[in-house]
């Protein structure tokens, strides 16, 4: 039997009728058509369809759309501002952190999590942070230069007075 | 890759939760916490069994991964609860988790990471941080793997788990709710709402100690869990060991602990400790280690489990 929820991703709210046994990886990629979130293994080991819940990185494939109800989600289409990719991403396309693009998403939005709570991370904290998200093409090394970079980035743009931004 | 399918059901109070469990015990209900566990272990295993890890594992204990027979026809969600979740401490210091805590929670809390470190430290290691993100303190103990990572230092630290099921509110400890891989004493209308720790006395500390392949999304080889307080003079006054992956639920090692009793702590001691506690286990030869390597390892990381408790006991 279907059941009929509200989802709030990237800040729009959803009407959706979904199957119980649905993961939410599901629901965005086949009826919301956010292709952005992948699926790899679907059992919560490769982290490629991280998505945000409450800044919270999880994996959605194991969380069934009828439980991330109320929570708001965020998945990699809601990162960047119109066409002004977030510093993360400028980041990760400037260090030349992306291989074939599949963890990606998980990535970038597991590192936005991490600067959200620790903007200035070292090395170890990036590694530890992104440790349940695997890369295929085991580009790790630019990945975590990444986040380091765009850490570095993001605190210089905030030491900025207003008018020169 | 789907999940099979089922009810979801979302109680907004643990008397309904209970009820709903009972009322479809028969058809199979299972109780849904963070999910990281049951929506993994009701598909069918994409690769069917394990391959061996180490040249010297016997190919004819490669263990074949079962899927569950029949998956739960209903899961009872507990996310809608409230009072599930959140760490307290009582006026006589027991500390109180909440089921549906998660482990990121429970790490990230200054007052579980000073006063029951075993649990933090068996909560750094376990799955990944999106596990641990989503995963809760009640799931991995009613999951009961034998090498679950924070029922082992549960164990150590005698946690108490109060089960409430329609009609009745039971405490029982940790140790004797666990009574076989994946199987505890908890029956099917009841639910676990917390876990207690009680107070360990001044002079006391604990460690919690993970051997594995990997530093993420990895099972234990062997972990282990250590807790000692000390008395005025300096001597050992009480003191529990448990072990992980080395037996089909946690052992608390109680030869180990009883020879600790009334020494003063040396390297020597916590060396014939370890030896004792590798006498306890029963371990078994599968992919990621051999019986006798986790024996072997069994002696050399309850010696080491204990100096770090020793140490925060001081």
């Amino acid at each position: 039997m279907k059941k009929l929820i509200t989802l709030s991703v990237n800040s729009l709210e959803h009407e959706l009728a979904v199957e119980a046994n649905v993961s939410l990886a599901d629901v965005l990629r086949y009826q919301l058509g956010l292709t952005g979130t992948k699926k790899g293994c679907g059992i919560g080991d490769c982290g490629a369809c991280t998505v945000l819940m409450d800044g919270v990185p999880v994996f959605s494939c194991l969380v069934l759309a009828v439980e991330a109800q109320g929570f708001d989600i965020l998945t990699i289409e809601g990162v960047a501002e119109g066409s002004e990719l977030h510093p993360v991403q400028k980041a990760f396309v400037e260090v030349g952190a992306i291989q074939c693009g599949f963890c990606t998403p998980g990535m970038v939005l597991n590192a936005l999590a991490l600067l959200d709570k620790n903007p200035d991370p070292s090395e170890a904290d990036v590694r530890l942070a992104l440790s349940g998200n695997l890369c295929r093409c085991t580009g790790y090394q630019k990945i975590v230069e990444a986040v380091l970079t765009a850490a570095k980035d993001m605190m210089k743009e905030e030491a900025q007075p207003e008018e020169a931004k | 890759m789907s999940i099979p399918p089922f009810e979801v059901l979302q109680p907004e109070s643990l008397q309904e939760a209970c009820e709903l469990l009972g009322k479809h015990s028969s058809e199979g209900a299972a109780v849904l916490a963070g999910g990281t566990d049951i929506l993994v272990d009701i598909r069918r295993p994409i690769i069917p069994e394990h391959l061996p890890r180490c040249s010297g594992c016997d190919p004819k204990t490669l263990m074949p991964r079962k899927a569950v027979e029949k998956p739960p026809a209903y899961m009872v969600a507990l996310s809608r609860i409230p009072d599930l979740s959140g760490i307290s401490e009582a006026k006589n210091g027991d500390i109180s988790i909440g089921s549906m805590t998660t482990i990121t929670q429970i790490c990230e809390s200054q007052l579980v990471r000073e006063k029951l470190t075993a649990l933090a430290e068996g909560g750094d290691n376990l799955g990944s941080p999106l596990v641990r993100n989503r995963g809760t303190l009640g799931g991995n103990i009613c999951n009961a793997r034998p090498a679950a990572d924070a029922l082992v230092p549960s164990v150590a630290l005698g946690a108490q788990l109060e089960l409430q099921s329609v009609n009745e509110t039971r405490i029982v400890s940790v140790s004797d709710f666990v009574t076989g891989p994946g199987r505890t004493i908890r029956k099917a209308d009841e639910v676990l709402s917390k876990v207690i720790f009680p107070a360990l006395p001044e002079m006391s500390g604990s460690s919690c100690i993970k051997l594995a392949n990997r530093k993420a999304l990895e099972i234990s080889v062997v972990n282990v869990a250590a807790v000692l307080t000390l008395d005025k003079a300096g001597k050992i006054s009480q003191a529990k060991v448990a072990l992980g992956s080395v037996a089909p639920t946690p052992v608390l090692a109680e030869k180990a602990a009883a020879s600790l009793i009334g020494e003063k702590p040396s390297d020597d001691l916590f060396k014939e400790a370890g030896k004792t506690a590798a006498g306890e286990c029963k371990p078994i030869t599968d992919h990621r280690g051999s019986a006798l390597y986790r024996v072997d390892m069994v002696g050399i990381l309850v010696k080491n489990a204990l100096q770090k408790a020793l140490e925060r006991a001081r």
